[in-house]
């Protein structure tokens, strides 16, 4: 397996997770009986952030040239397949699919469990996700990926670079950045700033329609834990709605001083004066 | 999970007011799961933080001053946590909903094969279970979710969601053994700060943030900051005010910057993005100043003055300067 062998030659194989999510755009909703996400009528789109994974692959493979590779990996339900058309035609080379009745309800654990297997099965020497997911939100699957595939796992980077074998790459941290260096194979999560996603050509549109989408299924992985909802690790016991805020009073300030002087009057009242 | 541990979160011994919150509730958690309340603390300063973290009401912290904790990215880190955790048996571990807390939370949670729950703003405890209660999908849910099929929970916790509270108690001190037979494979090369070592984001009671409509670098100095120091609070700013170049990414608010919970939260300037929105909305009280009285803000703000900023700031900032002398 390409997975166990940590000598990089010349080619790079690159594997980008893509996470699909309900648009980002649309106003969500939570349908109280399911506790789920009413996806009825809201359009499937990759998540904002594995767009800049994605760009963060192809600059890779555009620096080494030669045989490197890139494909895209994602784990969603089968009616979500075509969506994956995006991500070839900005330019990745294939794409697995990772789809399964049984793994529905995944929470962190199984996801991250489950996608690592498959991962292993398709091969890489470089993993690249997205910062997190627009829904989830959780950020938590690129370091249980990392940790279930035993390679080194450098998050939140905004700029990485390959030579031969090795690792070089800056990190977003809460203060700043650091430069950390390793060796392949490796997981990294990316930034925003790793740089703005490039839009599909119109040849990129066509090329993609021709690139293959292999699937994945539970069975393939041979997992030695139950996943999905029934592995799941969490449970949602309750949704409610949030607290209503009171409507915004809307004044219109005549001058700075009338502006501030409303202002004031609330800070006063909530004694945060 | 009868046991809580708390990961510290801190750089050469400074640590932010979470670690304290979180301290906190970790003790009447523990309390009432009828187990003990831990914090780890690793890396250069742990010692002498540790000393600092005995006033809060725990049992145990952990203390390693290993090197390597510094020398390479996470991996040590979560190699001391591990060994914690199984020493202490099932546990729920508490770590602050910041960068570094989220990428600890995710590795902890595989290495441990537990749960995670994310951006906890709230915990309880039913029939011995922790149930943790955090604000989703930008804030149109609230959802409480419990952990199962396993022994250890982890939770992203919110700074600014707790209350922290010493009592002088005067936890144990104890010092963890070097895991053996680990090498390390990512090697910090340079840690660099961009922020100023001011008052952090997180924990900042105000808020006075900035957006495009300061037009230029200058007003976050020259408008904003005396704004929030009358006030006691710090600038923020939206990912449009970063991008531009005019702050440091680290004053970012929102789904790709910081989750914040300050009392109060001014904005000015800044529309109000669901993706500005999902890093504030939990503020205490939300006031816009903003000249189109239609922008997105005014759904989720308490007051919207609409006006122009330059005018309004400066004299309320004097308002605030005169009620502090008076
Ligand atoms: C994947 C992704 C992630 C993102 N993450 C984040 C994030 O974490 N945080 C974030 O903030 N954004 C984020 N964004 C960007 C977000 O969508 C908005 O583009 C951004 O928040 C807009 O910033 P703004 O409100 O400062 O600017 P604008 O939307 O341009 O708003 C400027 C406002 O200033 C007002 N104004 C102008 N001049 C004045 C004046 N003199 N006085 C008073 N009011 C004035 C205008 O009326 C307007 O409402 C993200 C976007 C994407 C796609
Ligand atoms: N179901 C999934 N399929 C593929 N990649 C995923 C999936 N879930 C999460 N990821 C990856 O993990 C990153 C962080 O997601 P999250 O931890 O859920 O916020 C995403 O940007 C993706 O790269």
């Amino acid at each position: 397996m390409r997975f166990s062998i940590p000598e990089v030659s010349g080619s790079v194989k690159i594997v980008v997770t893509v996470k699909l999510v309900p648009d980002t755009n649309a106003e969500k909703k939570i349908d109280p009986a399911s506790k789920r996400l009413v996806r009825a009528g809201m359009e499937t789109v990759l998540n904002p952030y594995d767009e800049y994974a994605i760009e963060g692959a192809l600059k890779i493979k555009e620096s080494l040239g030669g045989d490197t590779t890139v494909t895209i990996f994602s784990m969603a339900p089968a009616a979500s397949k075509e969506v994956l058309r995006k991500a070839l035609a900005m330019g990745a080379d294939d794409a697995v699919f990772l789809t399964d009745a049984g793994l529905e309800g995944s929470d962190v654990w199984g996801t991250a469990f489950a996608m690592a297997q498959g991962l292993k099965k398709v091969g890489f020497d470089l993993v690249i996700c997205g910062g997190l997911a627009d829904d989830g939100s959780t950020g938590g699957v690129p370091g249980a990926l990392a940790e279930y595939l035993g390679v080194p796992g450098f998050t939140n980077c905004r700029r990485v670079d390959v030579t031969g074998n090795t690792l070089k790459v800056q990190r977003e941290t809460d203060s700043g950045y650091q430069v950390v260096t390793g060796a392949m194979p490796a997981l990294v999560s990316v930034t925003m700033a790793i740089g703005e996603p490039r839009y599909a050509s119109l040849k990129g549109i066509m090329g993609a329609k021709k690139k293959t989408i292999a699937t994945l299924a539970l069975a393939d992985l041979g997992l030695d834990h139950a996943v999905g909802g029934d592995g799941a690790k969490t449970e949602v016991a309750t949704i409610a709605a949030p607290p209503v805020r009171e409507k915004a009073r809307i004044v219109e300030a005549a001058d700075g001083a009338a502006g501030a002087k409303v202002i004031f009057d609330l800070l006063k009242e909530k004694k945060l004066v | 999970m009868r046991n809580v541990i708390v990961f510290v979160e801190h750089k050469g011994g400074q640590t932010r007011k979470v670690t304290f919150e979180l301290a906190t509730e970790a003790r009447a958690l523990a309390d009432a799961l009828g187990g003990k309340a831990h914090a780890v603390v690793l890396g250069g300063g742990a010692g002498g933080l540790a000393e600092r973290i005995k006033a809060y009401p725990l049992d145990l912290i952990h203390v390693s001053e290993d090197g390597d904790v510094d020398r390479f990215l996470i991996d040590p880190a979560i190699d001391y946590l591990e060994r914690v955790a199984k020493s202490a048996g099932p546990s729920l571990i508490l770590v602050p909903n910041t960068m570094y807390g989220r990428d600890v939370a995710g590795r902890i949670a595989a290495r441990l094969n537990a749960g995670m729950a994310a951006d906890v703003t709230q915990f309880g405890v039913e029939g011995g279970r922790v149930a943790c209660t955090a604000p989703k999908l930008g804030g149109v849910a609230i959802t409480t979710c419990l952990f199962k099929n396993t022994d250890y929970g982890v939770a992203t916790v919110r700074p600014n969601a707790f209350s922290a509270q010493a009592d002088g108690s005067g936890a144990e001190i104890v010092a963890i053994e070097k895991p053996a037979g680990r090498s390390y494979a990512m090697t910090i090369e340079d840690d660099v700060e961009e922020a100023s070592g001011e008052l952090g984001l997180e924990e900042a009671p105000a808020i006075v943030s900035g957006g495009r409509g300061l037009g230029g670098p200058e007003p976050f100095e020259t408008v904003l900051k005396p704004l929030a120091d009358a006030l006691g609070g710090a600038v923020g700013a939206s990912r449009a005010a970063a991008d531009a170049g005019w702050v440091p990414y680290s004053l970012q608010i929102g789904q790709t910057g910081k989750t914040v919970s300050p009392q109060l939260y001014i904005a000015c300037g800044i529309s109000g993005a669901i993706q500005h929105k999902v890093g504030m909305r939990t503020a205490g009280t939300i006031i816009a100043i903003n000249k189109d009285g239609a922008s997105p803000i005014a759904e989720f703000s308490d007051l919207v003055v609409v006006g122009d900023l330059f005018q309004i700031v400066p004299e309320l900032t004097k308002l605030v300067k005169e009620s502090k002398s008076s």
